[in-house]
């Protein structure tokens, strides 16, 4: 019970900072939402036993990507230039619409569907051993091919934001 | 446990918020913010499907790894890029980035 009530806590805080990162007016306050929303979406992850994944996302999202971020926004200086900025462009009204009509479908499945579960009662935590033995054994390529991806991508990072002679 | 269908229902509506937020912004590091919501719900909804429907559970979870590993770099070079069109157009706004447009 006390579980459930927990749930909806952060449910509502979930959706509220979300709500808070699309249509918050200052970049930066969207940003701090972001973080909030990262956090809450970890805290999910407690609650599907998966502590492990929470961990990840604490220090990968809410560490590492909104530092990134922010300093993307310090970097471009949005909002000090003396003209206010929209927030957002002509074709917000229409955004909208698809957005409302894309949460009634999702909704709208997640409740009419029969899914057919199949969990047990007192569900064990997802071990950590568990994990990177399925990782490491049948995911193997995946994480080599992973592991370059990053490689590459922070390689084309840096060379896109070098500042060139002549500039 | 919470019913599986809450899960599914939270993860459709942080989704759909960044939908919107993809759509409607104008800011880039805005729109990519919609981005890393709806990456989010998405390893929200591998995980829950696979703790609900899947035997021993694991395989949500190594998804869930893949798609923060791919969100990182996507993170990274999409910021290079944002960094990179501010210092040629003294602007960050997506409509504003108009060089490829014929």
């Amino acid at each position: 019970m006390a579980t459930e009530v927990l749930w909806w806590i952060f449910a509502v805080a979930i959706v509220g900072t979300s709500a808070g990162v699309v249509f918050s007016g200052s970049v930066i306050h969207a940003a701090i939402f972001l973080i909030l929303s990262l956090a809450g979406v970890g805290t999910m992850y407690v609650f599907l036993t998966v502590e492990f994944l929470a961990l990840v996302q604490f220090l990968i999202y809410g560490g590492a990507v909104t530092v990134l971020i922010l300093l993307a926004l310090m970097l471009t200086r949005m909002g000090v230039s003396g003209r206010p900025e929209r927030a957002t462009g002509g074709q917000a009204p229409f955004a909208a619409v698809v957005g409302l009509g894309l949460a009634a479908v999702l909704v709208g499945v997640a409740f009419v569907t029969d899914w057919r579960e199949s969990v047990p009662d007192n569900p064990i935590n997802v071990p950590i051993q568990l994990i990177s033995e399925r990782l490491f054994n049948d995911f193997g390529a995946p994480f080599l091919l992973a592991a370059a991806l990053l490689l590459v991508a922070m390689v084309g990072a840096i060379i896109l934001a070098r500042q060139e002679e002549g500039e | 446990m919470v019913p599986m269908e809450n899960y599914l229902a939270l993860s459709g509506i942080i989704f759909s918020l960044g939908v919107y937020g993809v759509l409607a912004r104008r800011n880039a590091v805005l729109v990519l913010m919609g981005i890393e919501l709806m990456l989010n719900a998405v390893s929200l909804n591998f995980v829950t499907f696979a703790a609900y429907l899947d035997p021993d559970r694991v395989l949500g979870a190594i998804f869930a790894v893949f798609v923060i590993t791919v969100a990182a770099a996507e993170v990274g070079l999409a910021l290079a890029i944002v960094i990179r069109l501010y210092r040629v157009r003294q602007t960050a706004n997506v409509d504003e980035a108009n060089i490829l447009k014929w």
